[in-house]
């Protein structure tokens, strides 16, 4: 009779070395590395945004000495700060959370909503939409600038947090990745909604939605990216500090005589904060959520 | 009765007027639209401030542009038909923006005070060719110089020049940089500013002073045919040498970045530096960095001048008010005072009276003088956007090692070909 045992239940052999826990080594280091080679512009962010000297900033780029300050201080924090009124980093961070939150919370609803009428809806021509769709998804967005901004300003709504989110919401992309989460959901499922009574929108907003977590916040991670991360649509559309988010306002530190790289530093710092906050807080979903849509069956 | 109706009705109406003019005067409302360092950004927000508090009723809405985005902000403006009242702008694409209709005559807007007091450099950037009208102001102009270390130059046994007409020879300047390549710690014996990026106006802003001292030009400012100019043998020759520059190492690489003069070591010996690089460079090198003038590659020497100037726009809604923001802004002292700080090049007479680093003896006295003798604008032709860029194109295109005459040849037939798309801008050039 043979058995056949695990592989992971082995107790190796005592006389043979292991080349399991080289590979182990080799790929922690690996890992490491990459991992250093990745984190490194922050770090260097990091470090340039406590020197209050930019030149010497400048001066250290070019060596290991941009990793290092000897003399950390908090001043270029102070100065970006003590711009406001003439540039009022406060407004500009308070803008950009503003914008961020209102187009993830209302993107992912909207983009999950047609998601939903797509994969199961009673829709005619289904396939010409979806077709459709994913052609939406290869027009460039510099393309549309122009025709959309005329649109913005003829509805009068230049220089406000509208034209900023409003056109930002649905994005055929988002409403293709919850389309394909929600087609693989078991026909059995809707069914049973529909035979305790729910409607389509209880069944949206009570079934479907509560098991969609990994794949909304794919999109709210996505999304949230992508909208902290806007500049030449909000420089176009905005004319004042009312409605500018951060990323216009970081962008005053590149002169036309020079570069303010300690300002521009420290005002990165704060700008990434946020979002870091952000994605922390929704990682563990998204990264199940690529976990998921790797494993089939 | 009738009469009593009649009373009323006027009185009625008189306090209509009366109150619809106040509201008009309470509502006048000036838009800004400008781009600038951030010591700019304050201190025109703080005159804007100073401006509001004198003449009550007035709002001053500035609208700050980053720099890098400035035309694609304007094109927005003019798409959404949304252009502010004043508008600060690039001087050499005044030309392209007067015949778009986007701006009007200054002059009768702006105090006589401010206009006699601009230098003849500075009326030359504001001013459109065609109807020799006076369209944009400022307090301030540019240049470019030539920086090195005193030291270094007096160790070499370096003449060093200290007029523009004893400005270095092609010959005194190839050699120059040569015997800097092989000066111990000097790993690049020039800074040309590659750094600012290969789509920049500094291409342009920068460069073109060599084609004009080899004796060429852009385009022929005559006939308006870049055709024979920018591809003729002589800018060709300007072309090359910059190229041998560059294959020879002799130039710091874009990605260096444009500390290199003043860094640890200084690894590069010269810098081909705009009149802000030296506050920079003063504050690293104190006394020992030297103000020289362009080198002298032909029969002359050439510099640039224009920088960013202030126009009012056609859809102004009072051209009068606007002027009268721009004329109290040139001449308020705390604005002067912190352009000054920042080596501010004069564009007005009494600012540079008023600034020792330009004054005779002063730091800078050498690169103001360059630009009263030889500073040439850029060709201020509606087709510059078109100009500039296609120039940019080439001159990357060279320094990376492409056929400088195949190179201009493209860029003169581009610029051609915009100009025929366009009749020739007519009426510009008499067309």
């Amino acid at each position: 009779m043979t058995s056949i045992s695990h592989p992971a239940t082995l107790a190796p052999a005592p006389s043979r070395p292991v080349p399991r826990d080289w590979s182990r080594v080799i790929a922690v280091v690996a890992v490491s590395i990459l991992a250093l080679v990745v984190i490194s512009p922050l770090f260097l962010l990091a470090v340039a945004s406590l020197k209050p000297d930019r030149f010497q900033i400048l001066a250290d780029m070019g060596s290991f000495r941009a990793f290092w300050v000897s003399d950390p201080s908090l001043q270029n924090f102070r100065d970006v700060w003590t711009f406001s009124g003439a540039l009022p980093f406060g407004r500009y961070l308070l803008n950009s959370l503003i914008i961020l939150f209102v187009t993830v919370l209302g993107g992912v609803f909207l983009n999950s909503m047609a998601a939903f009428v797509l994969a199961w809806g009673r829709l005619p021509g289904r396939a010409v939409i979806l077709t459709a769709l994913i052609a939406l998804y290869i027009v460039p967005q510099e393309s549309i600038v122009l025709p959309l901004l005329t649109i913005v300003n003829r509805v009068g709504l230049s220089d406000s947090f509208a034209a900023q989110i409003l056109p930002f919401m649905a994005s055929p992309l988002y409403i293709f990745l919850i389309y394909q989460f929600f087609i693989q959901v078991p026909r059995d499922i809707y069914d049973a909604a529909t035979v305790d009574g729910a409607g389509p929108f209880r069944i949206y907003w009570s079934v479907f939605l509560p098991i969609s977590l990994p794949v909304l916040a794919t999109v709210a991670i996505l999304l949230g990216i992508e909208t902290w991360n806007q500049y030449l649509w909000p420089l176009m559309v905005t004319q004042t500090d009312r409605a500018r988010p951060i990323s216009v306002g970081i962008a005053s530190f590149f002169g036309h005589d020079s570069v303010y790289w300690n300002s521009a530093m420290a005002a990165s710092v704060m700008m990434m904060i946020p979002v870091l906050i952000f994605y922390l807080a929704f990682q563990r979903w998204f990264v199940s959520s690529f976990i998921s849509s790797a494993v089939k069956g | 009765m009738g009469n009593r109706l009649l009373r009323l009705t006027a009185l009625t109406t008189a306090l209509g007027a009366g109150l619809a003019g106040l509201s008009a005067a309470e509502a006048a409302t000036l838009k800004l639209m400008f781009q600038g360092d951030p010591y700019e950004v304050k201190i025109i927000t703080d005159t804007a401030k100073k401006f509001e508090a004198a003449n009550p009723g007035t709002t001053i809405e500035l609208i700050n542009t980053p720099h890098d985005a400035y035309n694609e902000k304007v094109g927005a403006a003019v798409s959404a038909n949304a252009l502010p009242d004043i508008m600060e702008l690039d001087a050499p694409f005044l030309a392209n923006y007067v015949w778009s209709g986007f701006i009007q005559p200054i002059a009768p807007f702006i105090d006589k005070a401010v206009l006699d007091d601009m230098t003849a450099s500075n009326v030359s950037q504001g001013t459109y060719p065609v109807d020799k009208q006076l369209y944009a102001v400022a307090l301030v102009d540019s240049t470019v110089a030539l920086y090195a270390s005193r030291k270094q130059l007096t160790d070499l046994g370096v003449r060093i020049p200290t007029s523009v007409e004893d400005a270095w020879t092609k010959d005194e300047f190839e050699a120059l940089l040569e015997k800097l390549s092989t000066t111990p710690g000097v790993k690049w014996p020039i800074d040309l500013f590659r750094s600012y990026g290969t789509k920049t106006e500094w291409i342009t802003y920068a460069y073109e002073p060599v084609l004009e001292s080899f004796g060429c030009d852009l385009i022929d400012r005559t006939t308006w045919k870049a055709e024979g100019t920018l591809d003729g043998d002589t800018c060709v020759e300007a072309a090359k040498m910059m190229q041998s520059w560059v294959q020879k190492g002799w130039v710091v690489p874009q990605s260096a970045g444009g500390n290199q003069f003043y860094a640890e070591g200084r690894p590069a010996a010269l810098a081909w530096g705009g009149h802000w690089f030296y506050a920079e460079a003063k504050a690293q090198m104190g006394d020992d960095v030297v103000v020289v003038p362009l080198p002298k590659f032909g029969e002359k020497s050439a510099s640039p001048n224009g920088t960013w100037i202030y126009a009012i726009t056609k859809n102004a809604s009072d051209p009068a008010l606007a002027g009268k923001f721009l004329s109290f802004m040139l001449q308020d002292p705390d604005y002067r005072a912190a352009y000054r700080e920042h080596a501010g090049f004069p564009g007005l007479k009494s600012f540079a009276a008023d600034s020792p680093l330009y004054a005779p003896g002063g730091a800078m006295a050498l690169a103001f003088e360059q630009a009263s003798k030889s500073a040439v604008p850029r060709p201020p032709h509606p087709a510059y956007p078109t100009i500039t860029l296609a120039f940019q194109k080439a001159m990357n295109n060279i320094f990376d090692g492409a056929d400088a005459k195949d190179e201009l040849s493209k860029a003169a037939k581009e610029i051609d070909a915009d100009i025929e798309d366009n009749d020739g801008y007519p009426p510009f050039g008499g067309n």
